[in-house]
């Protein structure tokens, strides 16, 4: 298995210097010279030329050692991503926003996890029910309705209606408190989808001749659901968890931008938005690995659930 | 039987996740108040990027920094027209006959609020050499400040100065003791300023501007680059925390001097209580609180909730709020919600870039689409009728409006001129007008609705539009690269001084300077060098008027709006009145505890 992993970090490798080049060649060559817009209005030349050597951007793209291309794979190898437009580090920026995207995250990929798979596997077993069909309804009609629908009905009912829960982040609040309700919403939002798709993935697993066979055995249905269909449905599960992982990092815009949640979705949009290249490079960047490596592990996961993966 | 164990142990284990995620988020919401703490709430729609002066261009961080930085001189908060008066300055400043030489004398008993950067943690006394140093840091281009441009030219030595920072090889090679003659400092208490010209904007460019407050010289030292985030200032308020992009807090300065409420102001004012509190020492709240908040639905809910003092009328909350322009539903009424109508010195227009060959050497085609534009429409449907028309440049709220500007100028809707025009365009141009590019700076709903609407009215009269929306850096970049063939933008006034209008059509400083018409005109420049040495006059007003003429008759641009808002304000936020330069006025603001706490129990009784 160790040569397995190391074999699959080695791969690892390419990908990442692949990312490292596109990301230059977006912000660099087709995002353009952004000295004109750090130097402000009325800007003079010289002020406009100072940016330019405060930033490297007078050096040469590729062809030295001290290229635009170099230090920016330097930068990115030692994690030192300088500062962003604000002059505050980008690096800090990145660890300041990954604890309240985490705290939103977090609880809500569990909760969308536990609750869909649970409802998927309780749904499956009454396939062709009268609740079944309604839970399938239920699903269809969530994912119809915007994102942005249950945001705002739920900030103004839950949040400035009722008083359930604060409208807004404040740094009195704790971090229950103020990812409470967003967290709910993105429970809400997300379970349609997830439900319908584990959802499939059991009745796959409840129609085999196995489940039938323990059945027949005189197994309870707890112990066949979640100790034969649950894990043989292990390996789909994996693929949609584990991928979904390093999306986390990311955060998530709309919740945080609606309760003031000063997390990672919010940099990066507002890094967009004001073309921040040295977030905006410093992100994907650290998304690209993170994204590898959960790939990785993803593939380790999928040898220990099912003894038919070989590592070879 | 087994299917409904399964059943309920799901269900009970949801219940119980619930039940606590509720309680849990639900217990003491409004710490605040319980302090029994004087807190002004406010809300920014944007982030504040810098706490260092030098760096500051955006109004929401001139808005926070002015609270914690001081100038030698500050508008008067009642007093209208603006009217400046000292405020680190021991009086108004003395010139000398040829108006090249200023004199200012500083108050003693000024000093920097305590910080960790000065020795033992105390902070020392206000200095004239305080002054200069923040000059010099404008000056030194390893700063990057983008405020160098108000100084270029101006002050006797300062250009050398930034000369020689550039020939430094790195920031801390730069020699801070260098003396400027331009700017002395005879003792600690006076400074003496000499200029290149007389320059009548100098005590607002220069003494009014919190970009050109003091820090202490060892703050920047001590903080080196972190300086953005850890400001040291003399003013009634210092830095307690910043939660980059979503929340800043500032509490009362303790070293603060106090300054006195002002004891006059304009009639009406004592009857509206706004000199209740004169004479009393300032400030008289403990911590402002910003919250950053850039979606409307929030803020607006915050604001009914009593967690905001005021807030300006949300598009899609209108109707909640407002019967017409100028009356409240009875909702805000009962809530004792009052109503305060706010008249931004601003103007915003279409610019025709003047160096594009189809715009620029065609006169008619310009005036076509200015005729076309259904500025009340526009208004009516984008701002609930509130705003006013711009039939030219500088807005009514300056005191060089000319009252008579709405005779002048192409402003007036008449799509049959408009296609009149059109067809003369055509003759210059030699056939059918090409399709139109229209710059827009963003790309969320309004801009596309904005932008369709003028489409609209530009195609209504025979021409073909296509529209460009784009986000600010873009926009910003194509603008000043000369490259927008029409854009629509706008500006406010940085200064009580049309000047910073009529700026915008001086040649000299064609884009990537604030000319982005790339407009050119020798009369106009002759006169703007000759104003631009003028202190304010009823001669120098009619000078500006007579600009303002030829621009508006050479047509560099279809003037659309100048902006006027309504904000609300709940009962207990007391001494607010509106000023178009919202600088360092929280010390004049208080709150009404008492009402404040009703007003939570109103809330219940009206929800």
């Amino acid at each position: 298995m160790t040569v397995y992993i190391i074999r699959r970090l080695l791969y690892t490798i390419p990908i990442v210097l692949g990312v490292l080049l596109l990301t230059f060649v977006l912000f660099t060559l087709v995002g353009g010279d952004i000295s004109v817009e750090l130097a402000g209005k009325n800007a003079t030349p010289e002020t406009i030329e100072e940016i330019r050597e405060e930033y490297g951007l007078n050096k040469p793209l590729f062809l030295s050692w001290d290229s635009q291309f170099i230090n920016h794979f330097k930068s990115a190898l030692t994690f030192d991503f300088g500062r962003a437009r604000d002059r505050e580090p980008v690096i800090d920026k990145i660890k300041r926003g990954a604890g309240p995207s985490l705290a939103l995250m977090v609880p809500m990929f569990i909760g969308i996890i536990v609750i869909s798979v649970s409802l998927s596997l309780v749904v499956a077993f009454v396939r062709g029910t009268v609740w079944d069909v309604l839970t399938v309804i239920i699903c269809v009609a969530g994912m119809s309705i915007p994102y942005l629908s249950f945001i705002l009905f739920g900030q103004y009912f839950f949040a400035y209606k009722w008083g359930l829960f604060p409208v807004f982040f404040s740094p009195d609040l704790s971090t229950v408190q103020y990812v409470a309700l967003p967290v709910l919403i993105g429970i809400v939002t997300s379970l349609g989808s997830n439900l319908r798709f584990y959802r499939t993935v059991m009745l796959d697993e409840m129609r085999s001749d196995y489940v039938r066979t323990a059945f027949a055995k005189g197994l309870t249905t707890r112990r066949v659901l979640f100790k034969h269909v649950l894990k043989n449905a292990m390996i789909p599960i994996i693929t949609r968890v584990v991928m979904a992982i390093p999306f986390l990092f990311l955060g998530s815009l709309l919740l945080e931008r609606f309760f003031g949640i000063p997390g990672l979705g919010y940099l990066m949009i507002e890094a967009i938005g004001s073309r921040d290249y040295f977030v905006i490079n410093a992100m994907t960047y650290i998304s690209a690995i993170l994204f590898v490596v959960f790939n990785v592990i993803t593939d380790i996961c999928y040898a220990w659930v099912d003894p038919r993966v070989s590592f070879d | 039987m087994k299917k409904h164990r399964l059943y309920n142990t799901i269900a009970v284990l949801f219940s119980v996740m619930l039940f606590a995620f509720v309680f849990i988020s639900c217990r003491d919401l409004s710490p605040d108040e319980q302090s029994g703490e004087m807190v002004l709430n406010h809300y920014f729609p944007s982030k504040i990027k810098s706490f260092d002066p030098i760096l500051i261009q955006d109004e929401y961080s001139l808005s926070v920094c002015s609270q914690i930085f001081e100038t030698l001189y500050q508008y008067h908060y009642l007093k209208r027209p603006c009217v400046l008066i000292p405020l680190l300055a021991e009086e108004m400043p003395e010139f000398s006959d040829d108006r090249l030489t200023c004199t200012v004398k500083i108050k003693k008993g000024v000093y920097f609020q305590d910080d960790e950067c000065f020795p033992n943690g105390r902070g020392r006394e206000l200095r004239t050499e305080d002054f200069v140093y923040s000059l010099k840091r404008t000056a030194d281009i390893k700063n990057l400040s983008p405020n160098w441009s108000y100084f270029e030219g101006k002050i006797v030595g300062f250009d050398e100065f930034r000369e020689y920072t550039k020939s430094c090889e790195s920031a801390a090679d730069v020699d801070y003791s260098r003396p400027i003659e331009g700017l002395q400092t005879p003792d600690d208490y006076t400074l003496v300023i000499k200029l290149v010209r007389p320059w009548p904007q100098l005590v607002d460019n220069m003494m009014a501007d919190v970009r050109d407050a003091p820090v202490a010289r060892e703050a920047v030292e001590y903080y080196g680059k972190d300086i953005v985030s850890h400001p040291v200032g003399t003013g009634p308020f210092i830095l307690k925390q910043w939660k980059r992009g979503s929340y800043i807090e500032l509490i009362r300065n303790p070293n603060f001097r106090g300054e006195p409420y002002p004891s006059e102001g304009e009639p009406g004012d004592a009857e509206a209580g706004l000199l209740d509190d004169a004479g009393k020492i300032m400030p008289f709240a403990d911590r402002i609180v910003w919250r950053i908040i850039e979606e409307e639905q929030p803020a607006w809910f915050l604001f009914l909730q009593g967690n905001l003092d005021g807030k300006s009328i949300p598009k899609d909350n209108w109707d909640e709020a407002m019967t017409a322009p100028g009356e409240l539903t009875d909702k805000m009424k009962r809530l004792n919600i009052r109503l305060e109508k706010i008249q931004d010195a601003s103007v915003f227009f279409l610019g025709f870039n003047m160096l594009d060959p189809v715009l620029g050497s065609n006169k008619p085609l310009r005036q076509a689409i200015n005729y076309s534009i259904d500025r009340e429409g526009f208004i009516k449907t984008f701002f609930n009728d509130v705003y006013d028309v711009a039939y030219g440049i500088i807005p009514p709220v300056m005191s060089d409006y000319d009252p008579n500007v709405k005779q002048l100028g192409y402003a007036d809707y008449d799509p049959d001129k408009a296609r009149q025009l059109v067809l003369e365009a055509e003759k210059i141009h030699g056939g059918k007008i090409p399709t139109l590019k229209i710059a827009f700076q963003g790309t969320s709903t309004f801009y596309r609705q904005f932008g369709q609407f003028i489409k609209r009215n530009i195609e209504a009269v025979g021409l073909e539009t296509e529209l460009d929306l784009m986000d600010w850096p873009t926009f910003q970049q194509k603008v000043n690269s000369a490259e927008a063939q029409i854009f629509a933008v706008g500006g406010g006034a940085g200064i009580p001084d049309s000047q910073d209008f009529l700026s915008m059509f001086y040649s000299k400083y064609k884009a990537p300077g604030p000319n982005h018409f790339n407009y050119v005109n020798p009369e106009f420049d002759r006169l703007y060098d000759m104003t631009s040495i003028m202190n304010d006059s009823p001669q120098r007003r009619q000078l500006y008027r007579k600009m303002e003429r030829i621009v508006l008759e050479d047509c560099p641009a279809a003037f659309l709006d100048h902006r006027v808002g309504y904000v609300l304000i709940h009962s207990w936020y007391e001494n607010y009145k509106y000023h178009i330069f919202q600088y360092g006025l929280s010390k004049y603001r208080r709150i009404d505890m008492q009402k404040r706490a009703e007003y939570k129990e109103l809330l219940k009784k009206i929800k």
